[in-house]
This record gives C-alpha cells, sequence and structure tokens, in this order.
C-alpha cells in the first residue's frame, strides 16, 4: 500500500499525507466535532429499544450460568457428565474457545497497528473490548472445572506453610495461569492507553459535575499536548510490539495442555500454530458478528463500513484456510506416523460414537468459509451475519472433538467410555455468553467504543485527500 | 518554578495545515516554541518544537530484562533448590519447562514498565488538574503556544505574525502556577 | 518408634511420668501426660466413634504423632470436612490393645458354608478386614470376593438390635418363655418339632441337634440348600452305598474336564478350588489340561483351555458319549442324535486323552441331575480317578441339602402335621422355588422361630425372630471336609443384643451350659483325642484358637467298591432329556439359572461391596440381566438393557437382557440371588428373582430342570450398569499369551515385548527400596476377590448403580476381561489393572501443585489434601487408573451405602485416610502396609523379609498371581518373576517405565487360528 517505503511510524503519519487512501474508511468527510457527537451519542443518549432487547437477553443468560455454577461448586463435579476416562469436556473446550475468541481483538489493535492498517481504527477499541470480555470468561472456566476451587489460589507460587510448597513448573496448567494473567492484564493497560485522548475529550464536553469529575480522573489530565502525543504513540507501539508475540504465546501455551501429554489426538507438535489459526478465525467470526449487530444497532455505519466487513471478511477466509489446512496434516501425520493408536483416534474421529460433532466442525470451518470467495458476500452484512455464527459454531465443535474424541478412545479399551453433557455443563456455557454479551453491552453504553482521536485523524487525513 | 505570572502567546487553529505553517513561520523568526495543542497526533511538529527521541524503549528493555531475570530465578529456585522433586522421572532443572513461565513475566513487566514510565514522565496521575491555554484542543481546535519569554521579536508582531498564517485567533495568557 | 527415644537415658520430666514408670511402661515413651485423645477408640464404645485419622502410629504418643495429628487435622480441614468424633477414653484399658496396632484372630469364614480359615484384622477393637489364613493348607491363604465382604455385613444397619416376638421387639426372657413353653407342650404332645437349617459344618453344632433328637421324639432335623448337590450325593450312594459329596483334589488332576460346573467361581469351594487349580496350572510340563463345557460362560469356563459352549440338556449326553466311550465294560454304540455343538472326532479326542490320564483326570458336573451324575461318577470310576482326584473319604461337608426332606417337610407343614419350626441360617420365603406353599404351610405352624439376623423374606412371617450373631461375634467351629477341624472365634464383643443361635437351642433344651462352654467340652471329648501332638487340652485348645485349624488324621476307606446298576440309569440320562430340548428354536429357549460370584444364592444381597463387584466375566454390577447369544439378540432385535418377559415352567418374569458372547444360541441364562424383597435398602429390589424357575423334579431333587422358555419384548428400557463396555482389545498387545507348547520351546513366547526407547533424562536416585508389583496373567482366574479386599482395605467408597453406570465406579484396582475370536465361542483373558506406578509418570507431569509425585521408593504419590482437582492426570494417565471424587461420599445421604452411618464406618481402615469431594485418588500400592512394615522392621531391627509386606490384593488373590515385592532385593520372588522371560510391562512403548508388570498367559492347548 503506498507509503510503506517511507520511513515513518504510525499510520497517522500516512493520514498526514495528501494522499488519497482507498477506499475511504469513512463514509462521506465528518467535521471533527461530529465525529466525537456521533461516537459520545450512545454515552449520553437514552438507549434504544434493541440495546434493551438485548441485555434482558443477555442478562437472563447469565443469571442462568450463576445458577448453574453455584449448584456444581456446592453440589460437586459430579454434577457434570465427566467419568473415569473423559477428565475434561465442556469446562476446558469454553474455556480454549473463549481464549480464542479473544486473540482477534489483540490482533486488530497490536498486529495491524505494527502493520499501519487504518481500516483497524473503527474497529479496535470495540474488538480490544471484546478480548477483555472473552478472556474474563475463559478465565472462568480453569476456576469452576476445579474440583476444589476454593482452593485455585494454589496454582500460585506463593510463599506458604508447606515447606513452603512450590507448585510444579512443568505443569502446562501453571504455564496457563500465567500466559492467561499476562495477557488480562496487558490487554486491559493497552486498552487503557487506548482511551486516554477520549477520555479527555469527553471531560471538556461534559459540563461541571460528576460525569466531568469521573472523566476527568480517567483521563489522568491528559491535555493533548505535543510532547504528551509523540511520547504516546512510541509507548502504543512499544506495547503493541510487545502485545503481538504475546497473543501467540498465549494460545500456543493453551494447546501444550494438549500437546505435552501423551494422549493419542492430543500429542502432536502441530497444536501451537494450529490453535493460533484457529483463535483468529473464531476471533474474527465473533468481531463480525459483534460489529455487524452494533453498526446497526448503534447506528455507526458511516464508521464501520462494509469495506471494513470485508477485511475482516479476508482474514476470515485466510485463517479459515490455514485450520483447514491444520486439520490435513493432522490427518496425513497420523497416517505417515504410522502410531496405530493415533490412527485408530483419527478414524475413530471420523467413524465413532461422535462423528456428528466432527463434520459438524468440518462443516463449519472448511466447508462454510468458502463463501467467502465471493466479493458480494463479503460486503453483505446479511450474509456475514449467519456465517459468522458458524464459524463460533465450527470453532467450539473443533475443541469439543480434540478433547472428548479422544479422551472416550484412549489407550485401553477396557476404559473407553462415553461422555454425555448435563443441563449444568449446557447452562454454563450459555451462562457464559451471558457474561461476555452483558460486558459488551454495558460497553458500548459507557465508554467510547470507537477510537474518536484516531478517527479524527483519519477524517481529517480523508478530507485532504479528497481536496 | 517562579511564582511570578508567566505570559504565553496562545494561537487556536482550525486545521493542522495552517498550525504547520504557523508554526514553520514563528519558528523561522527565531521563536522558540512552548508546546502545541491538537485533538489528534500532527507529525512533522516534534522537530519544529524541538522534541527529542523518546527513551521509553530502554524502559521497556530494561523492564524485560527484569522480568525475564525474576522468572528464571524464581523457577530455579523453587524448582531446583528450594524443593526439588522426583516429578515423572524428570530431572529437578527442566529448563527447556521454565521458558513459557519466563517469557510471560518477560512481556508482563516490559509492559508494565513501559506504561508506567509513560505515565509518570508525561505526568499522567489520577486526578491532574490541567488548565487548558485553549477549550477545545481535545476536541476540533489545534492551538500554538508561544511563551513570551521565549519570543525574541516584539510580543504584538508575533501576534500579527500569527494571524497572517492563518490563526483564528491569539490570545495573550498570563498563567500563574 | 522414634529412634531418639531407643537407648537414651531415660529422664522423667513429671511427676505423673515418673509415678508412670511403674506400672505402665509404654507410656515412658510418651512425650505427652495425657495420651493424644483419638487413641482411646474402643471396640466397646467404638459405636459412637467415627473413623479416626490415617496415622501409621504403632505405639505411645510421640512428637511424630503429634505432628502426624497437625497433619491429618490440616488434611481433615481440607479432606474430611471436619467431621466430627466421638472418643470415648477406657475406662480401664485393655490389655493386649495397644491403640493404633491391629490384633489378629484366627477364625472361620461364615460368608458360604465352604467354611475357609481367615484371619480377621481389629483395630481398637473393631474388626475391619478378612484375609486367608495361609497356614491353612486346605484353602491355601486366599479368599473370595464373598469372603472379604462379610465384614461390612457385620455392619449392616439391617440387622436386628433385638429378637422380636411377632415382628415386636421383646427381650430374651420373653421369648425364651414363650418358645419354651411352647416346645413343652409339643413335646408333652409328642408334636412334631423341626429344624430346617442351612447346610452346618460345624461338628458341635450338629451335636446339639443331636440331643435334641434324643429329647424330643418328633424332632427332625433337615438340611435345606437352594442350590443343592443332593444329586452328587445320590449318585454316590447309588454306586458305593455311601452318601457322600467328594472332596475335589483338582491339583492332583493333569486333565480337568468341567461340566456346568463353576469351581473357580460359585460352586461348592472356589477359594479352595482355586488354590488348587492355579498350583496345578503353573506353566510347564506338568501344567493340567482343562476343558469346559457348559451353557453360560462362567468365570471357570473363561479359564478353561478349551471351551465348548452346549445347551444344559446336552451335559447328560455328553457325560453319557465320554463314559461310552472310556468304559470298555459296558461300551454300546452312541447315537450321536443331537446338536452337542462338537464334533464325534473331539469327542474321542477327549476320551483319548482321558484314558491316557487314568488315575489323574477329573471330571466335575454341577448338574442336579441324579442320573447325569450318576454316569460321571461312574466315567471317574472307569478313569480310576475316585481317591486321587476325587476323595470319598476324607469328603466334603460343605453342602448337606436334602431336598426330598424338604419336599415332605413343606407337604406336612400345609397339612398342619408340624407343630414347631425353627429356621436356621435359611431364607426359604425368598430362594424356595414354590414359596407359596411354604408360606402357606408356615401360617399352619404352631411355633415358628427364625434366627435371621434380620427381617427377612421368611423371618417377616414367623412367630419368633432370635437374631443370631455375626460369625465375627460368635463362638464355633467347622469342619468342611473330614478331619479338616477349624474354630470361629470372637473378634468383637456383640454389637447388638443377638444370641449365637447354638446357645437359643441349648437355651431351649434346658442346657445351663453356654455354647462356648460346650464347644470346649465337646472337642475336649472328640476332637482333642483325635491327634497326638498335644497332651493337655488347654494347650491345645489354645494352639488350635491360635492357629485357627486343625488337621486330624483321617482314616483312610478302602477304595470304595462299585455296586448298582450303571447302565440303566445311564441310558436314562441319555434318553430321558424332554424331546423339544434337542433343538433350539426361533423364540423357545432352554434355561439355564446360575449362582454369580458376588452374591452366589444371594444371602449377602445386602452388601454393597458385593453389589457393586463388578461380574467377572459380565462386567455388570447392581444386577444382571438374561444372558443371551449375540446372534440371537441380533435376529431378535434386542440390544443390551430391552426388557423382556421370560416365560417358562409356569413362572413369568421380566428383566433387561444382556447379550453375552460364548453363550449358546438355543439357550438364555438367568442369575440368581437377585430380586431380594427383605434383604435392606441396599439388595431390595436389586435384579429379578429367578428362584422360581427351580423346582423338585421327578427324583424329589431340588434344582433348575430342563426348562423352555419363551422370550417376548416388551420395549420398555433398563440399561445394566456395567464397568466394562468395550470387549475387544482392537489388535493391541495388552493381555499377551503363549500356548504350552511355544512356551516349552521359547519361555518368552508370544511376549514380543516391544523394546522401550531410552530415557531422555538421567536416573533419579532410587531410595533404600523400590516397591513394585508383578502379575501372573496366567494364574489369574478373574475371580475379583482383590477388587472387594482393595476395596476394605483402601476405604474405597461404593457410589451406586447409576454412578457405575456413568463410568465413575471408584474401585482403585479392576480386573480387565477381553474377549477374543468369534462371539460365539471367545477366549477369555483377564487383566487385573491397578496403578502402574510408573517411573516417568505422566500423571505426575502434568498436576499443576504437585499432588501427585514419586517416592524415592517407587511409589507414584498421590497426596489428597494438595490435590484441586484438576483431573489433568486422570486424562494424561494411560492406564486410567485414577479415580476421581465426583461428589462426597462419605457421611453423604445421597450414597447411601456403608459410609453414611456411623454403624457402616466402623468397618473404615484407620490407616487410610477417607477421602474428600473433588480430590483424585488411585492405588498407593497399600503405602500404610508397606510403612507397618517399615516400622516393625525397625523396631525389630532386621531388614524388611520378602513376603513380610503383602498388598491387599495379593493377599486376597487365591491364586497367587499378584506378588509384592523389592525389586532392588534380587531375592524377592517379585524381582524373580520381573527377570522371567515371560514378563513385560502394559504399554511399554509409553516410556511410562511402570512399577508394575505381568506374566504372559500360558495356555495348554494348541495355538488358535485368528
Amino acid at each position: 500500500m503506498p507509503g510503506t517505503a517511507r520511513r515513518t511510524l504510525t499510520p497517522a503519519v500516512e493520514c498526514a499525507r495528501p494522499v488519497p487512501l482507498r477506499p475511504a474508511w469513512l463514509e462521506g468527510s465528518l467535521a471533527l466535532r461530529q465525529i466525537s457527537d456521533d461516537i459520545a451519542l450512545p454515552l449520553s443518549a437514552r438507549p434504544g429499544a434493541g440495546w434493551f432487547v438485548c441485555i434482558a437477553v443477555s442478562l437472563t443468560a447469565l443469571a442462568v450460568g450463576v445458577a448453574c455454577v453455584t449448584y456444581q461448586i456446592a453440589t460437586g463435579i459430579g454434577t457434570w457428565g465427566l467419568n473415569k476416562s473423559v477428565g475434561w469436556a465442556f469446562d476446558i473446550t469454553n474455556f480454549v474457545f473463549w481464549i480464542g475468541i479473544g486473540h482477534a481483538g489483540t490482533l486488530i489493535s497490536a498486529i495491524l497497528l505494527l502493520f499501519r492498517q487504518h481500516w483497524r481504527m473503527s474497529i479496535n477499541r470495540s474488538a480490544e473490548a471484546m478480548t477483555i470480555f472473552a478472556v474474563l470468561c475463559a478465565a472462568l472456566f480453569p476456576l469452576i472445572h476445579m474440583g476444589r476451587p476454593w482452593l485455585a489460589f494454589w496454582m500460585m507460587p506463593y510463599p506458604n506453610s508447606r515447606g513452603p510448597l512450590w507448585v510444579n513448573f512443568r505443569s502446562p496448567l501453571v504455564w496457563d495461569v500465567f500466559a492467561i494473567n499476562t495477557y488480562l492484564i496487558v490487554s486491559l493497560v493497552f486498552w487503557y492507553f487506548g482511551m486516554l485522548p477520549d477520555f479527555a475529550t469527553l471531560r471538556d464536553r461534559a459540563g461541571a459535575g460528576g460525569k466531568k469529575r469521573i472523566y476527568g480522573l480517567l483521563s489522568l489530565g491528559w491535555d493533548g499536548s505535543q510532547r504528551t502525543w509523540s511520547r504516546y504513540e512510541t509507548a502504543c507501539l512499544l506495547l503493541a510490539g510487545l502485545a503481538t508475540p504475546l497473543v501467540i504465546s498465549v494460545h500456543s501455551i493453551v494447546s501444550m495442555d494438549f500437546a505435552t501429554s501423551i494422549l493419542p489426538g492430543w500429542h502432536a507438535t502441530i497444536f501451537p500454530p494450529y490453535f493460533v489459526a484457529g483463535a483468529v478465525y473464531s476471533g474474527f467470526g465473533m468481531v463480525m458478528l459483534l460489529l455487524i449487530i452494533t453498526r446497526r444497532v448503534m447506528h455507526l455505519q458511516r464508521y464501520i463500513t462494509l469495506a471494513h466487513l470485508d477485511r475482516m471478511a479476508k482474514i476470515t477466509l485466510l485463517t479459515g484456510s490455514l485450520v483447514a489446512f491444520s486439520y490435513a496434516s493432522e490427518w496425513f501425520m497420523a497416517w505417515y506416523g504410522g502410531n496405530a493408536d493415533e490412527r485408530f483416534v483419527f478414524v475413530n474421529r471420523a467413524t465413532g460414537r461422535y462423528a456428528w460433532a466432527f463434520w459438524t466442525m468440518v462443516a463449519c470451518n472448511v466447508v462454510i468459509p468458502q463463501c467467502l470467495w465471493l466479493r458480494r458476500v463479503r460486503t453483505s452484512p446479511a450474509a456475514l451475519l449467519p456465517i459468522a455464527i458458524l464459524i463460533n459454531v465450527g470453532m467450539w465443535f473443533e475443541r469439543f472433538v480434540i478433547i472428548v474424541t479422544s479422551l472416550h478412545r484412549s489407550y485401553l479399551p477396557s476404559s473407553w467410555v462415553m461422555y454425555y453433557p448435563t443441563s449444568i455443563e449446557i447452562g454454563t456455557l450459555v451462562g457464559s455468553f451471558g457474561l461476555f454479551f452483558t460486558c459488551f453491552l454495558l460497553f458500548i453504553r459507557l465508554l467510547p467504543m470507537i477510537a474518536t482521536w484516531e478517527i479524527k485523524g483519519l477524517a481529517a487525513a480523508q478530507a485532504r485527500g479528497r481536496s | 518554578m517562579t511564582s511570578a505570572p508567566r505570559h504565553f502567546l496562545v494561537a487556536t487553529f482550525s486545521n493542522e495545515d495552517a498550525l504547520r505553517a504557523a508554526a514553520r513561520e514563528v519558528r523561522d523568526r527565531g521563536c522558540r516554541i512552548h508546546d502545541v495543542y491538537t485533538p489528534y497526533p500532527v507529525h512533522g511538529m516534534d522537530e519544529l518544537i524541538g522534541i527529542r527521541h523518546s527513551r521509553l524503549p530502554v524502559a521497556t528493555l530494561v523492564g524485560g530484562l527484569a522480568g525475564c531475570a525474576t522468572a528464571l530465578a524464581m523457577q530455579f529456585y523453587m524448582a531446583v533448590f528450594d524443593w526439588p522433586l522426583n516429578v515423572g522421572g524428570k530431572p529437578a532443572n527442566s529448563t527447556l519447562a521454565f521458558v513459557p513461565i519466563t517469557f510471560e513475566l518477560t512481556v508482563l513487566c516490559a509492559g508494565l514498565v513501559t506504561a508506567a514510565a509513560f505515565l509518570t514522565r508525561s505526568g499522567l496521575v489520577p486526578g491532574a488538574s490541567t488548565v487548558p491555554f485553549a477549550d477545545g484542543t481535545t476536541e476540533d481546535l489545534f492551538a500554538l503556544v508561544l511563551r513570551s519569554r521565549d519570543v525574541t521579536i516584539d510580543v504584538a508582531e508575533a501576534g500579527r505574525l500569527l494571524l497572517e498564517s492563518g490563526a483564528a485567533q491569539v490570545v495573550l495568557k498570563d498563567v500563574s502556577r | 518408634m522414634s529412634p531418639m527415644t531407643k537407648d537414651a537415658t531415660v529422664y522423667w520430666k513429671s511427676l505423673e511420668e515418673l509415678r508412670a514408670e511403674r506400672h505402665d511402661s509404654s507410656s515412658r515413651r510418651d512425650e505427652f501426660v495425657e495420651p493424644l485423645p483419638w487413641k482411646r477408640t474402643t471396640g466397646a464404645r467404638a459405636f459412637q466413634a467415627s473413623t479416626p485419622p490415617a496415622d501409621p502410629a504403632v505405639d505411645g504418643a510421640s512428637r511424630r504423632d503429634f505432628l502426624a495429628l497437625m497433619g491429618f487435622s490440616l488434611g481433615a480441614a481440607a479432606c474430611s470436612r471436619g467431621t466430627t468424633q466421638h472418643a470415648l477414653p477406657f475406662v480401664t484399658a485393655p490389655e493386649d490393645l495397644t491403640p493404633g496396632v491391629p490384633n489378629w484372630y484366627a477364625t472361620t469364614c461364615g460368608g458360604c458354608s465352604a467354611s475357609c480359615s481367615v484371619l480377621v484384622k481389629t483395630r481398637d477393637g473393631r474388626p475391619i478386614k478378612i484375609e486367608g489364613n495361609r497356614e491353612a493348607p486346605l484353602f491355601g491363604g486366599g479368599t473370595c470376593a464373598v469372603g472379604q465382604a462379610t465384614v461390612l455385613s457385620l455392619y449392616d444397619g439391617q440387622r436386628l438390635r433385638q429378637p422380636l416376638w411377632r415382628g415386636a421387639p421383646a427381650s430374651w426372657q420373653e421369648v425364651d418363655e414363650k418358645i419354651e413353653s411352647q416346645l413343652r407342650t409339643t413335646g408333652a404332645a409328642q408334636g412334631r418339632i423341626t429344624l430346617l437349617s442351612a447346610t452346618i459344618t460345624s461338628p458341635s453344632t450338629r451335636d446339639i441337634i443331636a440331643r435334641w433328637s434324643r429329647r424330643y421324639a418328633g424332632f427332625r432335623h433337615v438340611v435345606y440348600e437352594p442350590v443343592s448337590y443332593a444329586a452328587i450325593r445320590r449318585a454316590h450312594q447309588t454306586l458305593f452305598k455311601r452318601a457322600v459329596l467328594p472332596h475335589y483334589r483338582f491339583d492332583n488332576a493333569a486333565l480337568i474336564v468341567g461340566l456346568e460346573a463353576d469351581f473357580l467361581g460359585a460352586w461348592l469351594s472356589p477359594v479352595e478350588f482355586t488354590a488348587q487349580y492355579a498350583r496345578r496350572r503353573r506353566p510347564g510340563r506338568s501344567m493340567a489340561h482343562h476343558v469346559q463345557f457348559e451353557s453360560t460362560l462362567s468365570l471357570t469356563g473363561a479359564n478353561a483351555d478349551v471351551r465348548h459352549a452346549v445347551s444344559p440338556s446336552a451335559i447328560g449326553h455328553l457325560a453319557m458319549a465320554l463314559l461310552d466311550r472310556v468304559s470298555s465294560a459296558d461300551r454300546e454304540p452312541f447315537a450321536a442324535d443331537m446338536s452337542l455343538a462338537l464334533a464325534a472326532s473331539e469327542l474321542d479326542a477327549l476320551a483319548d486323552r482321558l484314558l491316557r490320564h487314568r488315575g489323574e483326570s477329573l471330571v466335575v458336573c454341577g448338574v442336579q441331575d441324579v442320573e447325569v451324575q450318576t454316569v460321571v461318577t461312574r466315567l471317574n470310576h472307569v478313569l480310576g480317578n475316585i481317591g486321587h482326584t476325587l476323595e470319598l473319604s476324607p469328603c466334603s461337608f460343605q453342602k448337606q441339602g436334602d431336598d426330598e426332606e424338604v419336599a415332605t417337610l413343606v407337604e406336612q407343614m400345609q397339612r398342619g402335621d408340624i407343630q414347631a419350626l425353627i429356621l436356621y441360617g435359611v431364607n426359604p420365603a425368598y430362594d424356595y422355588p414354590n414359596q407359596q406353599a411354604f408360606l402357606r404351610g408356615l401360617e399352619r405352624v404352631a411355633l415358628s422361630v427364625s434366627f435371621a439376623d434380620r427381617v427377612d423374606e421368611t423371618a417377616s412371617h414367623v412367630h419368633a425372630v432370635c437374631p443370631d450373631h455375626h460369625y465375627l461375634e460368635a463362638w464355633g467351629d467347622a469342619e468342611p471336609v473330614t478331619g479338616s477341624f477349624s474354630l470361629i472365634q470372637p473378634t468383637i464383643a456383640p454389637l447388638f443384643e443377638t444370641r449365637a443361635a447354638q446357645d437359643s437351642l441349648l437355651k431351649w433344651l434346658g442346657e445351663a451350659q453356654d455354647f462356648h462352654a460346650y464347644l470346649r467340652s465337646y472337642w475336649q471329648r472328640n476332637v482333642f483325642p483325635l491327634q497326638t501332638g498335644r497332651r493337655n487340652f488347654e494347650e491345645f485348645w489354645d494352639g488350635v484358637l491360635q492357629a485357627g485349624f486343625l488337621n486330624a488324621p483321617v482314616p483312610v476307606a478302602a477304595t470304595a467298591a462299585l455296586s448298582g446298576p450303571v447302565v440303566a440309569t445311564a441310558r436314562r440320562a441319555r434318553d430321558g432329556q424332554p424331546r423339544e430340548l434337542r433343538v433350539g428354536t426361533a423364540d423357545r429357549f432352554e434355561l439355564h439359572a446360575y449362582e454369580t460370584v458376588a452374591l452366589r444364592d444371594g444371602r449377602h444381597a445386602n452388601n454393597p461391596w458385593l453389589q457393586e463387584l463388578p461380574d467377572p466375566i459380565a462386567k455388570v454390577t447392581w444386577g444382571r440381566g438374561l444372558a443371551i447369544a449375540p446372534a440371537v439378540a441380533d435376529r431378535l432385535d434386542l440390544q443390551d438393557g430391552d426388557v423382556v418377559t421370560v416365560t417358562g415352567g409356569g413362572v413369568r418374569v421380566e428383566l433387561p437382557i444382556w447379550r453375552q458372547p460364548g453363550q449358546p444360541s438355543t439357550t438364555v441364562s438367568i442369575a440368581l440371588g437377585y430380586g431380594r424383597t427383605g434383604a435392606g435398602p441396599v439388595g431390595n429390589g436389586v435384579g429379578t428373582n429367578a428362584w422360581r424357575f427351580l423346582g423338585h423334579g421327578a427324583d424329589g431333587l431340588l434344582g433348575l430342570h430342563p426348562t423352555v422358555v419363551a422370550l417376548e419384548k416388551t420395549g420398555r428400557f433398563a440399561p445394566l450398569a456395567a464397568t466394562q463396555t468395550h470387549h475387544s482389545m482392537e489388535g493391541r498387545p495388552l493381555v499377551r499369551e503363549a500356548t504350552l507348547e511355544e512356551f516349552l520351546t521359547d519361555p518368552g513366547a508370544g511376549r514380543e515385548a516391544p523394546e522401550a526407547l531410552p530415557s531422555l533424562w538421567a536416573e533419579h536416585e532410587p531410595g533404600s527400596h523400590t516397591w513394585g508389583l508383578t502379575i501372573d496373567l496366567s494364574s489369574c482366574t478373574g475371580c475379583s476377590a482383590c477388587v472387594v479386599a482393595c476395596q476394605a482395605e483402601n476405604n474405597v467408597p461404593v457410589v451406586g448403580k447409576e454412578e457405575v453406570a456413568r463410568g465413575r465406579e471408584m474401585h482403585w484396582i479392576r480386573v480387565d476381561r477381553y474377549y477374543q475370536g468369534p462371539a460365539s465361542s471367545p477366549d477369555v483373558v483377564f487383566q487385573p489393572v491397578m496403578c502402574q506406578h510408573c517411573a516417568n509418570a505422566p500423571c505426575e507431569t502434568v498436576c499443576p501443585v504437585l499432588a501427585t509425585v514419586h517416592s524415592s521408593d517407587g511409589i507414584n504419590e498421590q497426596i489428597y489434601n494438595r490435590c484441586v482437582g484438576t483431573r489433568y492426570c486422570e486424562n494424561n494417565c494411560p492406564y486410567k487408573v485414577r479415580r476421581f471424587n465426583w461428589f462426597t461420599y462419605a457421611n453423604n445421604p445421597r450414597f447411601d451405602f456403608n459410609m453414611n452411618s456411623p454403624l457402616g464406618t466402623m468397618v473404615l481402615n484407620p490407616d487410610v485416610v477417607v477421602r474428600s469431594r473433588g480430590v483424585m485418588e488411585k492405588c498407593s500400592l497399600c503405602i500404610q502396609r508397606i510403612q507397618a512394615g517399615k516400622v516393625a522392621a525397625r523396631q525389630s531391627g532386621d531388614s524388611i523379609a520378602d513376603g513380610q509386606i503383602q498388598t491387599a490384593c495379593q493377599q486376597a488373590c487365591p491364586a497367587k498371581a499378584i506378588v509384592f515385592g523389592d525389586m532392588q532385593d534380587p531375592g524377592s520372588q517379585a524381582a524373580r518373576f520381573r527377570q522371567s522371560p515371560r514378563h513385560y510391562h502394559l504399554l511399554a512403548d509409553l516410556g511410562t517405565r511402570p512399577g508394575v508388570g505381568y506374566l504372559t498367559k500360558i495356555r495348554n492347548r494348541e495355538a488358535r487360528t485368528r
């Protein structure tokens, strides 16, 4: 794209140059004040009916989840359908699923920043928010899946009276603890940093009163001084540079929960890249889902344009192909590796009692995304919405297939069993969606869901490009 | 800082081009620009104002190294020196297994140190009060501020110069801190 | 126990201690003047006591104990959610009871009439474990699952607390008065008094009964066995004029032919026979060959080298066919007019083989049919086996059922000819085929008394219930086989107001003597003279009491002279069968009823350990299905769990079906011992009552006579809870086997062990021991005694049918059973699997909190109170031996088994923690026994001898298939097994380097073409 040759730091520089950007990432020419008006509107205006319907549904789901988790913790893991051979099922499936969702946010805000993709500007704020909420949902499951969740803090190496007895640094679960917390903290910092200038804007828009004070606190006294701006952009770049390897490491480590085990179907070196690709894939599915709905409900079509959807769809197509390739190579290795047990597990996936789950996964992750080759599909919200949903269904089933079908047919046939989920497990899954959407719906009401300052820069640049 | 009031010449512009032009103008007249306030980062100003390259990366590096060292030290101490156990027949010092946590802590510390360094260096703290030279610089105004002391030419002259080079208005502000 | 106090000069730090020095030396080593509280739990008071903490302390409290207790209380806080403990102090401390140190008593198992010699482990006065008596030659030191479980029956909440009169609680005095007055009048009127008892192997009790017949003219003693062996006794009566049950000697048999006799599982005396069988089945030139003909895949059939699935009606013909072939005397052409499921050529071969092993072959038959048994006895006689592989003197007293007598009794009762009926150890209202007739008769009996320990099906209809002691509370003796005497002694004061049946019998005779005294005098009079070793009776008595048994020399009878018509009966055996039985038609099947390994005749139905014990073959718990051949099930479109009505012989029952490989297509099989209604909350309503299919045959014998049943699908579905649902090894080399020839040429044959790859890491420095197990798959019969033994030793909870169906059984050791070959006649292999204690354990690496680590002496340790329950270890365990506490299984009404009542928890082993909800558990290699062994060795000062420490599974194994030992000690049997060319590790190619190993299974037959 134009300007990549120039030694410049940030896309803002691109915007500064009177070079017309193709395509236009904002519809029409927008006055700077209008931009903040539009973006600040939801924070002051009374929500529309659509929002209330959504939040009602989400809160109901959340309530269901709370009830299920309470009952399960009070009664025991036995309220789930697990057994002597299948020690994990819904719990870890949901965990990996949500962690994966989170990855798209970091990718958009960090990696695309490094690649100077301007189109990220309209969506990165909400994508980062999604990341944080997804990681929260994910973190829930390793906690509640423990037999004795009230002892979860034992996973942390803290000085104690047991020797002190430390944790087992060889266990991928401990790696997870560190990875997920790091991911959550860094994402939060990055997210908050992005909002600093916007808080200042809101502070100055707000008349005297509580609102002003709150935004004043949040903005940390930001005054838009040139010195701060330039330092700020350096800081953002550095954080982006850190978040990029982080996001890759997190899902790699999650995949090591399986890759480092000796279970046929888990013990595979391809898992880290395979999982990262899958994560971004499902993440973009979720971003599309959220934004297609939000731009409609919040009337932000001018900021989140069809061109944005098109770009996201393209990335989805790319990562989807990576996932499909991973499936293929997994099967190839199972055959080529010559390990009878491994081979059996894969044949069993496609033909065994859980074949329906396997084929659902293949349909959603390999077949459906092929529609995205068509531009007409990529630019039609109506078409993208169902695809986005199906992609997430498919990715959920991918984790289910990996975990359950491998466990229920392991080395000793005498221990082969079936796993059937209970209502409690399903309720918990529903609840996690409730938590996620509740958080998101509150977010779009309480915080600027689009990076105002970046859009302003973009708008100015676009204006100049037009003139 | 002295308690005596300081005089500032504040010129506001409606777009960044005018700002840039004016800045270049006063700069050529040998005036040192005190600062510029903009709703979004305007580039090419740093050299006009004379902002040196940020040393934040150094902070990041230091933080990262610190995190890495801490992680390795912690794991070696706990797993090898303090209480070695026979876990799955693996050696007490399973260095490879220590890598993931080391990486995570490296990133974590680097990130936090960077953030902290930025905030302290820019004096951004909760409750920090700001007296803006001009309202709306976080909205759609671009303000160029000269400190009268640094104005080598006559202040009135400077004001006229700014107005000529496209300032919407120029005011003389006394700020007593 | 703390070495520092051993030879140090003793200082006293308080006057109490100084005073204590004089009388109580043990308290000298105590650190605390006040003994630690939990150590005071006593047998007498233990009823109020719930389980004490796990603590390997063996003597006076030291700092160690104190710390251990602190440790436990931490554990208790995390693990057992702080169950309240009522510990009451001794009023006067009993001698010879050191808190924390088990006391062992030798006694005789009351589980069934086989009367095995056992040792009982008591802790703080409570019997908590049954172990085989290794010194007893007859039974070889093993036990069966039932024997292991009897200790739990002692703490069965259903047991009566006091006698009942007409269903209402009463005092012994009033009950005695009422009974005695009634007996007086009856006796005066020369009325008929009948004692209906189960087999009584106790000579002294028989002596008391003899007094009754002397006292009352109208007295008669009838022995009732629901599964009667009368046909065998009758056959010997016919042939040798001696109605005896032979004493079988499988260890003398080089060729065993079993006809419908499950002698390793439930037939007559399984422990004894398994020991003999295993002795003779060790791979080598003298390894016995075993052929089994049966209509239900039994444990015995599963172990046979050659097994033929035949319908029950064919058994007689087979016996006759064999007799025709071997007896030169009365040979006559045998018309193979029916499907014997095997070609005449095979029969010829078998007959020749029998002839080649004259005098060292054994044909044993379990069919309750005089003709068939006569043929079989004749067969053994012709082959010259009498006196070698089956002895008429000594003979067995283990089953004495007298069927015609029972029949007449029931008739008389219905006629009202019986004035007084005393029921001792029988439950006809449940297991007598014609229960209605019996109950009608019972109504007309003027005085009916039962010694039942609970209000069972029969006891609920009698006038007086005079609860007998549990055998662990009682005195007694037994003579299972002529000359093999053993004693029964109390191991705990009676928990309730019960009274020994013998005491009641003596009391009602007006004898002043109590049974203990009577027993002693009886032995003084009758047993003492039989032996020459000891001169003084007291000495003799104490000796026997300590040893638990006595082998008196048996006068060897002259070899039985044959007399009586054989051919005639034999021909009847061949032609007597109903015609329609000779062909299996589409929807009509022959019925076979069998006793299961776990429940036998159903008297232990309220024992949760036995209900949850997976059947060795079907692997089904909590009830059994109607066994049907898979092919037939397919034809009838029946899936496991489809409920069918079984109609035939005027009986109609409903039960789910179970597709059973190895089942003849002409036959369906139904399990006895289920369908109790008066057993108690655990056993009631489990399974279906099949006794009504039995009956008195034309010859008056009680048993299952050829019955044809029709099946009808009801459309209802009642799933059965099986612990193993996949039955093929999928071609994986899990159980490795070879034929005897292959073994003799190459001892390592069939081992085909893939070489484990070299380890990436340096070996960890081993400690002073490396404990390990080796399991001989050739000896293991799959009897599952080890499963219950482990459950008893390690406080393994019972979880109930629903949880088992969900795949959540908690057994630490399981016996995997795989089928090979065609479903019509599969090979069966058994493989006990417990934690393999891998040196490179996958479970350890993945545990985030170090809750499972490796000990220096080779044990994979599970630290319950550190476990947070991520179940990662379970997922990563290739052997799937880890068991998770999905719920709180102790003191939880939802799991209302023994762990939910103060009475039931008395069986818990104080040395083992009761695990809480949310933690992982698994085989610990009986670490508490290892610790105890170490402590004992340290006290005695010498090293631990091989065999001194035995795991529970090893101790219980009647076949001695499991061997525990120190792999560092080259002399230990375990280490020698490990050196054997037959030795291999399960899934060795994973590089887990297990501490448990297996020896290949050797079959004594030609290789089967797979």
